[in-house]
């Protein structure tokens, strides 16, 4: 009974249902789509075994209409108890906030890979995927058996360090990866411990880099008939993502460090202004910001404006320093007193110096641009919230071919649909009573 | 090896500075023919930004430029020369995709938007990607990737505890969420176009692109009412929780205790039985409200010893700890690094041999090659000739009109 929904649900991969908000209508991403079957990744399994550094990767595909299933062992994947959970949303086999994100338009089913027969069903379910992602565990013989499995296909596998090398069984984290991967150490102030970038970044960015290569390798796939194993390590990507810290020390010897001390303008930072931070970029490179400052603090009469017309503030290395840094913060905090967040940001837009207000989350749903281009959706979370903000499309594409179809999916959600529609599809290769249930 | 991928697929390329060629490197490493398309009068920003060889500039010398300009095509063209558009133009019309990261009309009024363009080539594919997006009330905004941090919550949650906003200490947002978004979704218009024969528009703001990666901290906002006030390097779930401090100069050891087993190895690691015994400090809830104390344990532990020695201790009891690494340790010493042979050697003809990072996977068990960047102006002639069919005397008048730079 649940099978014939399913099929149906199946040829209409173009649906929309998970409570898109309705304004969000009037945007072509988000309306009906009329060419049914044809979004960009239409037709392509993704087999999820992603716990965390690859769970935005798969989301990536199944958000421009890849079939993701998650796999997950019974009792669910750790990635739905990853905090902030609650203990009543795990137990109707829901995740907390992490997992509703990371696992929105996926699907799940369980399948216990600790047994011969759960591990049957898995290499049943690769043989009808064009793409598997997978974060294995130490020893756990999980990619072999995938790798095993004939047919032309893309494997991606993402582990905090590679799978080769005297790191690979190190155990992880994301302030750990960030820090191996060197990005800790080019954040927060001298004198002070360095500092991790807020948001579990290195997942995002070990996805963003196993998405993109990933897509390229399907590519091949499919034109030449070529299968591909890609293995991710998440410390490589924030290696690869320094900005021009590698350069700097290999052509010119020097270590880029926190605070930007040699590297960094002395506007280049947050201040504070009435009611909260600004951030200001105006280095001598940036000449229309600069110039617009100065004009800006001339006409307000402010009295730091001669200092900052003096020839050292004409030296590019020497507004680099921390001395610079030290003497211009006072200027600009004294000046930025009796200015708001708000007026900043129209004498940035109108002045065309680079200076931004800094903001909170909350901020966020606020941003005359954010609402203006209707960018939040809401979509109902299960276990979390019936009408949720969540980020809209990354990228806003003139084909409607990007969508939220569905919230994250319960544990075991889409067993019949996969497992049973699979088993049907291939005779004897899987008994659906045989495998654990949740 | 040298992947060939994407070989047939070529780009008209306009992108510049940071995160523009970061989205397109990624092409011409897997066989993608990118023509960069530049000016020298007003080059890439990056060309003249540094760092450069042995400190002395030169517009063929930025190692920056370098490091996103891998295996590209250069082809040195004056935009702003009226006379340049047939040309361009005639480019186009051999180009999969048109990428550019001007601000909001800039193409458009070098004639170069996508509805000036899509009638010259209908199943154009198009990524431009302002950095708020082609239109609304701040869409003329200037900034660099520190101000997409600012606007999109990243820098605010980005500081030391009970302190001001300081945000990533690079422009973050340039190096990872927006090119490599952007990489994704020009694949994925291939793709489609591939299947329906569309092209597609891209339009990548990048503030919105980056409020993505910012996801966990946006839906935990809307699902609880608060958000998470500053940490540094703290975890409001777990502790111990930090970078912790070694011994010798400016020396860091991050580590991070994510369950109670964790706390157990890493008191048997630091040989303190009493605090593996002390009660209160058995459960995450009881290590949370006692943090300060945890952490001195921690530090005074950690003090006495190497970065490396930290880490390698309770990496043996499985304990989640890694070296805070600075470029020197990463490109000398990181033995797994190293062992991947992430860092490649690309000669050049006015750098010399200079270190690299390789894409950052291996693909079928070997590295990606990475190919030389491109002098500027250096397939201008090639491409006029053997892409257009120019004959040396247009070529010759071209240069001479000042299209061609």
């Amino acid at each position: 009974m649940q099978d014939d929904a399913a099929r149906a649900a199946e040829l209409r991969p173009e649906r929309h249902q998970a409570g898109a908000h309705p304004e969000a209508g009037t945007h072509p991403e988000a309306g009906a789509h009329p060419y049914p079957g044809t979004r960009p990744y239409a037709g392509i399994r993704v087999i999820d075994l992603t716990r965390l550094y690859g769970a935005y990767a798969t989301r990536l595909f199944a958000d421009l209409g890849a079939e993701v299933i998650r796999v997950e062992p019974p009792g669910g994947g750790s990635d739905r108890r990853l905090p902030p959970a609650t203990a009543g949303a795990l137990a109707a086999g829901q995740g907390g906030v992490p997992f509703a994100f990371l696992a929105l338009n996926k699907k799940s089913v369980v399948v216990d890979l600790t047994t011969p027969a759960g591990r049957d069903i898995l290499k049943a379910l690769v043989a009808t995927a064009a793409v598997v992602v997978v974060e294995p565990e130490a020893e756990d013989g999980l990619l072999a058996d995938i790798l095993a499995v004939p047919g032309v296909r893309v494997v991606t596998v993402i582990t905090p360090f590679g799978l080769t090398g005297p790191y690979a069984g190190f155990a992880a984290s994301d302030l750990v990866v960030q820090a191996l991967g060197g990005i800790v150490w080019l954040s927060g102030e001298p004198g002070k411990p360095p500092l991790k970038i807020a948001g579990e970044q290195s997942l995002f960015v070990a996805s963003l880099y196993a998405a993109a290569a990933t897509a390229i390798a399907l590519w091949d796939a499919e034109t030449r008939g070529a299968g591909h194993v890609v293995d991710v390590s998440a410390q490589e990507c924030i290696a690869h993502s320094l900005q021009n810290a590698v350069q700097v020390f290999d052509l010119e010897g020097r270590v880029s460090t926190r605070g930007g001390e040699g590297t960094r303008d002395a506007t280049e930072s947050a201040f504070a202004c009435q009611d909260g931070w600004v951030f200001l970029a105006a280095p001598l490179a940036l000449q229309a910001s600069w110039s617009g400052l100065l004009a800006w603090m001339k006409e307000e009469g402010f009295d730091g404006h001669a200092a900052l017309t003096s020839a050292p503030w004409q030296d590019r290395p020497r507004r680099t320093t921390a001395a610079m840094k030290a003497e211009f913060k006072v200027l600009i905090e004294r000046f930025l007193a009796d200015k708001t967040k708000a007026r900043c940001a129209a004498e940035a837009l109108k002045r065309k110096i680079v200076m931004a207000p800094v903001a909170s989350i909350a901020d966020l749903g606020a941003d005359p641009q954010l609402l203006f281009r209707r960018f939040f959706q809401t979509v109902a979370m299960p276990g979390i919230g019936s009408e949720v903000t969540i980020p809209g499309a990354p990228y806003r594409l003139s084909e409607p071919v990007w969508a939220i179809d569905r919230p994250a999916p319960r544990l075991g959600e889409h067993d019949a649909e996969v497992l049973g529609r699979m088993n049907q599809g291939h005779p004897g290769r899987a008994d659906p009573a045989g495998r654990a249930s949740a | 090896m040298t992947p060939d991928f994407l070989a047939g697929i070529r780009f008209a390329d306009f992108t510049w500075a940071g995160a523009g060629p970061f989205s397109t490197k990624i092409f011409s490493d897997f066989g993608a023919e990118v023509l960069k398309i530049e000016g020298v009068a007003r080059p890439d920003p990056v060309r003249v930004g540094g760092p450069f060889k042995d400190g002395v500039f030169g517009i063929n010398r930025s190692g920056y430029f370098a490091s996103r300009n891998t295996g590209k095509k250069s082809v040195a063209i004056n935009m702003k020369n009226p006379d340049s558009r047939e040309t361009l133009y005639a480019i186009i019309r051999q180009s999969d995709i048109v990428s550019n990261n001007f601000g909001p009309g800039a193409m458009e009024r070098l004639g170069l938007g996508y509805d000036d363009l899509v009638r010259i080539k209908p199943d154009l594919i198009y990524l431009s990607m302002p950095m708020y997006g082609e239109d609304g009330p701040l869409a003329g905004m200037t900034g660099v990737g520190m101000t997409i941090s600012a606007v999109t919550g990243l820098m605010a949650a980005t500081g030391y505890e009970g302190e001001g906003p300081l945000g990533p200490g690079t422009h973050f947002p340039d190096h990872a969420a927006n090119p490599y978004h952007a990489a994704f979704a020009v694949m994925a218009a291939l793709r489609h176009r591939r299947a329906t024969g569309r092209g597609m528009k891209i339009d990548l703001s990048q503030v919105e692109s980056t409020i993505n990666c910012m996801g966990l901290a946006v839906v935990e906002a809307a699902a609880t009412g608060r958000e998470q006030p500053r940490l540094g390097n703290r975890s409001p779930h777990h502790a111990p929780h930090g970078v912790f401090p070694c011994a010798g100069e400016d020396s860091w050891c991050a580590i991070t205790v994510l369950d109670d087993r964790h706390w157990q190895d890493l008191c048997a690691v630091m040989g303190d039985e009493a605090l593996a015994a002390d009660p209160a400090l058995k459960t995450e809830a009881g290590r949370l409200d006692s943090v300060d104390r945890v952490e001195a344990a921690v530090s005074a532990w950690t003090r006495g010893l190497s970065a490396e020695a930290v880490m390698a201790a309770c990496q043996a009891r499985g304990v989640p700890a890694g070296v805070v690494s600075t470029s020197r340790r990463l490109m000398q010493d990181d033995p797994q690094l190293r062992h991947r042979d992430y860092w490649q050697v690309v000669d050049h003809p006015e750098i010399g041999p200079a270190r690299f990072t390789a894409p950052p996977f291996r693909l079928d068990g070997e590295r990606i090659d990475l190919k030389r960047p491109p002098l500027i102006g250096e397939h201008t002639d090639s491409v006029l000739a053997d892409l257009l069919g120019y004959s040396p005397e247009r070529i010759a008048s071209l240069r001479a009109t000042g299209v061609l730079e």
